[in-house]
C-alpha cells in the first residue's frame, strides 16, 4: 500500500469532474491512498503570475505548507496548471530561502514551509512510481484497436528546469501508458504545442486557432481519439470543438480522454462509471474500435517478418 | 657589492592602467642594491631594450630585474639584451606586474601598486643570488611523428620528408584520407577533393622519407623535445600486407554486411573491407568486431579466396617502438551528433540528414551514384532546407562557437544540389553568413544569384511531418513573419566538435586541451602551431575548427617549425636544471619516483674516499631534466640543487617581503 | 525613426534584467522564439523584437506593447532558446512593471485578458477558489458581452460539463489576509510603500 497527498485543484469539482472521479478509482485500484490536502486553495493559476509576484508564489505556498501537515513524501496533482504552479514555487522556494521567508510570512498562519514534500504531476506519478508494470498487471480488458494521439500541453515537461520530468519536446510517459494499457500511440508532432490555455474565456480566438492546428494535427495522425493529462486542454479541446470545426470548415470529431479515464477503463471498470456522458464530443465511436484490429494483409506480414528476421540477425 | 638595475613596463596601458609604475619606480630606488630605476612605455621594443643595455655598461650592473608582463612572453627577449651588453643573460630576473597584479586587480590600483613593488622587491632579492649560467646542448633524433592522416596531417609529413627528413605518420583507420577524402567538391573553386587529394595520398605512402603506419595508434610518448620515445600500436588487420595484392576477391566474397562509415553508414561494407576505392595503402583489413570468423569460428570464405594466402586469422595487434625528436599532432574533428535536437524530430524522421551525409550522397563516388535522395522513400528531392548552425552557437543544446565552415559547405551543397536536380529548390536558414576567406564572399553571392537559393534569416523552431513532407517553421526576421517551408529532404549543417579521444591524447603527450576538447596552442596569436610542450606541434582542426586551406597553412607551418628545430645537430637547452649534491645523498629514490620525465637514475658511488664499498645515489640526465623542481621538494636531505632557483636565490626573495 | 542620440545607462535594461533574472544581452536575435511561440503572431512586437526593444532602452514602447499580456508563459520559447534566457521571465517582468508604473494598452484584447485576470483574482479572494461558470458570467458582464459563449452552456450544462454547485473553502478569511500581505510585500519592491 502506496500513500499519497492529493491536490485536486478547483476543476476537479468543476469543468474535470471525471478526472478526479477516476484519478480516485485508479488509484484505488493500484493500492495508492490518496489523501486529499484539507481545505486547500485556488493555485492562483494563469491570473496570479499574470499580475502579482507575491500572490503567484504565496498561493501555491499555503497548499505546499498545509500538504507538509500529512504524513506523505509525495504530492501528485491531476491538473497541468495546478502541477505548475506549485511545482515552480517549490523549486524557486527550495533555492531561494530569502524569498520563501518572505512569501511565508503571508500564510505563516497556517504554517511553516520546510519542503518536506515533492510535487509530481498524477501522470508523473503514474509513470514513475506506480510504473508501467504494475499498470499493465492491473489490465483486464485490453484497448487494443484504439489509436490514441497523447496530447501533453505544454506545462507537464516544461521548463526542464523545473519539471525535471520527461522531454519537453517530445514526451512519451503518457504514450507509454496507453500502450501499456494495450491501446497504439500515433506519431503525433504536436503533442507539446500550447492549446490557448487560459485564453479560453478571454481570447477564444486564439484559442480555436492554437486548438484547431492541435486537433487537425491528431487527426492526420491516424487517431481516433486524443488523451490528455490536463482539465484545461481537455475542455479546451472538447467544448471547443464544435466551433473549431466551424472554423476549420471540416468534421474533426475526435473525442478528448483523460488518460486516467483509459486506465479505469482498461482495468475493467464499468463504463458508466467513467462519466463519458460529461464529454461534448461523444466516445462512442472511437471506443467502439477497441477488440476491432484491422489483420495484417499477408504481405506486409510478409515483409515485415522478414525485416525483424534480418535486424535479428544483425 | 650587488649593483641591481630595474625597469619597469606600461606595457602600454596594460600595467600602466591599474599600476602607478613610477610609484613602482620609486619604491625600487629605496632599495639598497637598486644601483639604477626606470620606466618605460614598451620595455620590451628596441629603444626600451637600449635602456637597458646602456644602463648595463653605464652603471656597472651585475644583475637586471623587468618589471613587465608574464616571462612566458619575454624572457628570452630579455635575456638577449642582456646578452649583447656582454652579460650573463641568467642574470635577469623577471617580475610578472601584469598577469600577477594589473590584470588581477583592476579595480584597485593602490593594491595593485603595492603588490607590484613587492613583486619587484622579491625579483630584486632573488637576483642578488643569482649565478651566471650557460646554456646545455643535447643531441637531436631527426625523425617526426605525425599523428593523423588527414590532409593536415598529410601535408605535414609530405613538407618535412621533402626537406629529407623521416617522418613516422600514425593513422588510427585502415587508410590515410580523413574526412577531406570523403567530400566531393571543395569550396570556393569547386575542385574535386579527389582530384587534389588523392595524387598526395599516393605522394605519402611511395615517400622515402615517410614510414606510414596505418590502421595504429600512438600509446605512450616519453622524453623531452629532439629526444622522444613512441610506443605505437599496431592493430591486428589479419591481412599480410606484404603478400596482398588488393585483388578484392576477399571482400567481394564476404557474407558479413556492415555499415559503411565512409559513406556515413548510407549503405554496407563487408567484414573484410578497404574503406573506400582510393583507399591508400590499398589493402583490406578484417573488422573483428563483425567478422564471424574471428567472433564465432565460423566462415572462413576470405581465406579460401585469397591466391595469395594473405589473411591471418591468428594475428595479433603488435607494439612498436620509434626515437623521434618533434610531434605534429594532426587528428582533426568530429562531425557533432544532432539528437539533442528533439524539436527537429531528429531520430524520428528519416528525411532529416546530416550536410556529411548530403555530401557522400552527391559525390560522384557515394552510395547514391552522385544523387541526393530522401532515406524514407528512395525520391529525388525537389524542396530542400538546409539548416546552419545545427549544434554551433547554441549553448544550450551543443557548442557555443561558431564552427567555421558550414556557411561554406551550405553554400556549395545549394550549388551542387542544383547541378544534380535540376527542377529542385533550395532554402537556407541563417543566422549570419560568414564568408571571411580568400573569394569566400564572391562564392556566396554567385551561388545565391546562379541557383536562386531563398535564403531566410533565423533559427529554425520546429520540424514536423505532413503527409510525406516535412514542415519546416522558422521565423524570417527580414520580413518578421513565421514561415513554413514544405520541404522532401532537411540537411542539417552539423557543427564541428572536437575529436572525442582528444582529452585522452593529450594526456598522453603532456599538452593542454580546452573546454571543448580542442588541443590548446602556446600563444593564441604568436605561437599558433606550438603547444606548450617543446617539440609538439599542431595541425587542422584538432586545435579549432577550420577549412582545408587554413589547415593546409597551419601543417606546412608545423613543418616549418620542425625542420627549424632540426637545423642543427644539437640543441640549446636553458640550464635551469637540478644536480645531485652525492656527499648529502642518502639514496632513498623518492627523487626518481617523482620526476615526470624519468630524468632520475640511479648511480653508485664509493662510501667514502678511497673506500671500496659502494651506495647509490641519484644521478641526473641533463637532457632529459626540464627543472620542474619536483626532485627538489622531495628531497629530504637537501642534495638536490635547482639551478636558477637555488636555496639562497628562494630565501633572499621570502625574506625580502 | 527611432534617434539614439547620447544617452545614460539603460536602466530599462538593468531593470528588466534585475526583476527577470535573465541577461536580455544575450540575445543574439536569431528568433526560434517567434516561430515557437503559439501566439507571436499575435503580438504586437514577438519576444525577438521585445529583446531587442530592451536592449534599445525603449521603455515606452515595450510597456505599452501586447505582447506581454499575450505571452501564455507556455516556456516552448525558453526550451528552444539557443542562449538560454528564460523570455517568459522577461515578459512578466516587464508586464509586472507595466502594471506597477500604470502604462495600460488600451486595445480591447488586452483589456479583456487584464479584466479575466482580475476578475479571477477577485474570486479567489473571496472564496479561495475558483467557479468556473460564475468566472465565465462574470467575465461576460464586465466585459459587456452578456452572450459570448452562451451557445455552449446549454450543452455543457445539460451535461454537467459546467456544475452548478460549488464546494466551498472554509478558511477563505485566510486568503484574504494572505492577499493583503501580499500586497504589502508587492508595494515594498516596487519601493512605493506609504
Amino acid at each position: 500500500m502506496k500513500k499519497l497527498t492529493y491536490f485536486p485543484g478547483c476543476s476537479a469539482h468543476g469543468t474535470s469532474e471525471e478526472f478526479d472521479k477516476t484519478v480516485k478509482m485508479v488509484m484505488t485500484s493500484l493500492d495508492v491512498q490518496m489523501e486529499e490536502i484539507p481545505d486547500w486553495n485556488c493555485c492562483g493559476a494563469t491570473s496570479a503570475h499574470t499580475m502579482s509576484e507575491s500572490l503567484a508564489y504565496a498561493l501555491p505556498l499555503r497548499n505546499l505548507v498545509l500538504a507538509e501537515k500529512l504524513d506523505n513524501s509525495t504530492m501528485a496533482i491531476p491538473c497541468a496548471s495546478c502541477y505548475q504552479r506549485l511545482k515552480v514555487t517549490k523549486v524557486h522556494m527550495d533555492d531561494n530561502p530569502e524569498l520563501c521567508k518572505e512569501i511565508n510570512s503571508t500564510v505563516v498562519e497556517d504554517g511553516i514551509y520546510q519542503g518536506k514534500v515533492d510535487v509530481k504531476s498524477m501522470l508523473q506519478y503514474c509513470f514513475e512510481d506506480v510504473g508501467l508494470d504494475a499498470i499493465k498487471a492491473k489490465v483486464t480488458k485490453s484497448l487494443a484497436g484504439m489509436k490514441l494521439a497523447c496530447y501533453y500541453g505544454c506545462l507537464l515537461t516544461r521548463p526542464k528546469a523545473i519539471t525535471n520530468f520527461d522531454s519537453p519536446e517530445y514526451p512519451m510517459s503518457m504514450d507509454k501508458i496507453v500502450e501499456a494499457l494495450g491501446a497504439k500511440a500515433t506519431e503525433f508532432d504536436y503533442k507539446t504545442e500550447c492549446c490557448g490555455a487560459s485564453f479560453s474565456i478571454s481570447n477564444t480566438e486564439v484559442v480555436i486557432n492554437l486548438t484547431g492546428q492541435i486537433l487537425e494535427m491528431a487527426k492526420e495522425s491516424g487517431a481516433d481519439a486524443i488523451v490528455v493529462a490536463c482539465p484545461l486542454c481537455q475542455s479546451n479541446l472538447d467544448m471547443r470543438q464544435p466551433d473549431i470545426e466551424k472554423h476549420l470548415g471540416k468534421k474533426i470529431d475526435l473525442p478528448i480522454f483523460y488518460f486516467t479515464q483509459l486506465m479505469a477503463l482498461a482495468f475493467g471498470m464499468p463504463e458508466k462509471d467513467l462519466m463519458f456522458s460529461k464529454h461534448i464530443v461523444p466516445v462512442e465511436g472511437a471506443l467502439a474500435n477497441i477488440g476491432k484490429i484491422v489483420p495484417e494483409p499477408e504481405k506486409v506480414k510478409k515483409t515485415r517478418k522478414a525485416v525483424e528476421a534480418e535486424s535479428e540477425a544483425e | 657589492m650587488a649593483r641591481v638595475g630595474v625597469f619597469v613596463c606600461f606595457c602600454g596601458a596594460n600595467i600602466a592602467d591599474y599600476v602607478d609604475v613610477p610609484q613602482v619606480v620609486e619604491e625600487a630606488k629605496r632599495i639598497r642594491e637598486v644601483k639604477f630605476a626606470i620606466d618605460y612605455k614598451y620595455m620590451c621594443s628596441d629603444p626600451g631594450q637600449q635602456q637597458i643595455r646602456d644602463a648595463i655598461a653605464q652603471h656597472r650592473l651585475t644583475s637586471i630585474v623587468v618589471a613587465a608582463c608574464s616571462p612566458r612572453m619575454h624572457e628570452k627577449t630579455f635575456r638577449k639584451a642582456l646578452s649583447d651588453a656582454g652579460m650573463n643573460p641568467y642574470l635577469l630576473e623577471v617580475a610578472n606586474i601584469r598577469e600577477h597584479s594589473s590584470w588581477v586587480h583592476q579595480k584597485d590600483k593602490k593594491a595593485a601598486t603595492e603588490k607590484a613593488s613587492d613583486l619587484v622587491r622579491m625579483a630584486v632579492a632573488k637576483s642578488i643570488a643569482n649565478e651566471q649560467l650557460h646554456e646545455i646542448s643535447v643531441p637531436v633524433t631527426k625523425r617526426a611523428l605525425v599523428i593523423g592522416g588527414g590532409i593536415a596531417g598529410i601535408q605535414a609529413a609530405l613538407d618535412i620528408a621533402d626537406a629529407r627528413i623521416p617522418v613516422v605518420l600514425v593513422e588510427k583507420s585502415p587508410s590515410i584520407g580523413g574526412k577531406m577524402a570523403q567530400l566531393d567538391e571543395t569550396f570556393p573553386t569547386l575542385d574535386c577533393a579527389q582530384c587534389i587529394l588523392t595524387p598526395k595520398m599516393v605522394d605519402v605512402a611511395s615517400h622515402p622519407y615517410i614510414e606510414l603506419i596505418p590502421y595504429s595508434e600512438v600509446l605512450e610518448l616519453q622524453g623531452f623535445v629532439g629526444n622522444y620515445k613512441v610506443k605505437i600500436k599496431k592493430k591486428a588487420s589479419y591481412v599480410n600486407f606484404k603478400t596482398c595484392t588488393g585483388c578484392g576477391a576477399c571482400w567481394q566474397k564476404c557474407p558479413v554486411k556492415v555499415d559503411n562509415e565512409y559513406n556515413m553508414g548510407i549503405d554496407k561494407r563487408k567484414a573484410i573491407y578497404t574503406p573506400f576505392p582510393q583507399a591508400v595503402p590499398n589493402k583490406p583489413v578484417i573488422d573483428a568486431e563483425h567478422c564471424t570468423m574471428l567472433t564465432k569460428g565460423k566462415c572462413g570464405i576470405c581465406a579460401k579466396v585469397c591466391e595469395k594466402g594473405s589473411i591471418d586469422y591468428q594475428m595479433q595487434d603488435e607494439i612498436i617502438e620509434r626515437e623521434i625528436g618533434a610531434v605534429v599532432v594532426a587528428t582533426g574533428y568530429d562531425m557533432w551528433d544532432p539528437k539533442p535536437y528533439e524539436e527537429y524530430g531528429v531520430g524520428r524522421f528519416k528525411d532529416i540528414i546530416t550536410s556529411l551525409e548530403f555530401e557522400r550522397m552527391v559525390s560522384a563516388n557515394g552510395p547514391t551514384n552522385g544523387l541526393p535522395l530522401r532515406p524514407s522513400d528512395g525520391k529525388v528531392p525537389k524542396n530542400v532546407v538546409f539548416i546552419k548552425c545545427v549544434g554551433s552557437r547554441d549553448e544550450a543544446k551543443g557548442i557555443s562557437y561558431c564552427s567555421k565552415i558550414c556557411c561554406m559547405y551550405t553554400t556549395k551543397h545549394t550549388i551542387l544540389l542544383h547541378h544534380k536536380v535540376h527542377d529542385s529548390h533550395a532554402y537556407v536558414f541563417y543566422m549570419d553568413i560568414r564568408a571571411a576567406g580568400k573569394g569566400y564572399e564572391e562564392f556566396v553571392e554567385k551561388a545565391q544569384v546562379d541557383t536562386g537559393t531563398t535564403y531566410l534569416r533565423g533559427r529554425v523552431s520546429k520540424i514536423y511531418k505532413k503527409g510525406d513532407k516535412l514542415m519546416v517553421r522558422g521565423e524570417d526576421a527580414q520580413i518578421g513573419q513565421v514561415v513554413e517551408v514544405e520541404a522532401d529532404l532537411v540537411v542539417l549543417a552539423t557543427a564541428v566538435s572536437a575529436p572525442k579521444d582528444n582529452p585522452d591524447l593529450a594526456r598522453l603527450l603532456g599538452i593542454s586541451y580546452d573546454k571543448y576538447g580542442y588541443l590548446s596552442e602556446a600563444h593564441p596569436k604568436l605561437r599558433p602551431v606550438e603547444t606548450a610542450k617543446a617539440g609538439i606541434f599542431l595541425a587542422g582542426c584538432t586545435q579549432a575548427p577550420k577549412d582545408i586551406p587554413e589547415t593546409v597553412s597551419q601543417a606546412s607551418a608545423c613543418a616549418a617549425k620542425v625542420c627549424g628545430l632540426f637545423a642543427g645537430d644539437t640543441m640549446k637547452k636553458d640550464p635551469m636544471i637540478s644536480t645531485v649534491n652525492t656527499e648529502y645523498c642518502s639514496g632513498c629514490q623518492n627523487c626518481v619516483k617523482v620526476c615526470p620525465y624519468g630524468a632520475i637514475v640511479t648511480d653508485e658511488v664509493p662510501f667514502g674516499h678511497g673506500s671500496k664499498e659502494l651506495r647509490t645515489v641519484a644521478k641526473i640526465n641533463e637532457g632529459v631534466c626540464q627543472g620542474c623542481g619536483s626532485c627538489v621538494a622531495i628531497c629530504r636531505s637537501t642534495a638536490i640543487n635547482l639551478a636558477g632557483f637555488t636555496d639562497p636565490q628562494i630565501i633572499n626573495e621570502i625574506v625580502s617581503i | 525613426m527611432i534617434t539614439l542620440g547620447i544617452q545614460g545607462k539603460n536602466t530599462f535594461l538593468s531593470d528588466v534584467n534585475k526583476r527577470s533574472g535573465a541577461n536580455v544581452l544575450e540575445c543574439y536575435q536569431c528568433g526560434k522564439c517567434v516561430g515557437t511561440c503559439p501566439v507571436s503572431g499575435y503580438m504586437d512586437f514577438p519576444p525577438r523584437e521585445i529583446m531587442q526593444m530592451v536592449k534599445l532602452g525603449l521603455k515606452n514602447e515595450t510597456m505599452m506593447a501586447n505582447s506581454t499580456w499575450f505571452c501564455l508563459t507556455c516556456s516552448a520559447c525558453s526550451g528552444r532558446c539557443p542562449r538560454e534566457i528564460e523570455i517568459p521571465s522577461v515578459m512578466e517582468a516587464i508586464r509586472h512593471m507595466a502594471i506597477e508604473e500604470n502604462y495600460i494598452n488600451g486595445s480591447t484584447k488586452v483589456k479583456e485578458i487584464r479584466k479575466f485576470h482580475e476578475i479571477f483574482l477577485d474570486m479567489i479572494k473571496r472564496y479561495g477558489r475558483n467557479y468556473e461558470l460564475r468566472m465565465m458570467a462574470e467575465f461576460n458582464i464586465r466585459t459587456r458581452n452578456l452572450f459570448k459563449d452562451m451557445h455552449l452552456a446549454p450543452k455543457a450544462l445539460l451535461k454537467g460539463k459546467i456544475p452548478l454547485g460549488v464546494k466551498p473553502m472554509k478558511s477563505a478569511k485566510a486568503i484574504q489576509r494572505m492577499y493583503k500581505l501580499a500586497e504589502k510585500l508587492e508595494k515594498k519592491h516596487t519601493g512605493k510603500e506609504a
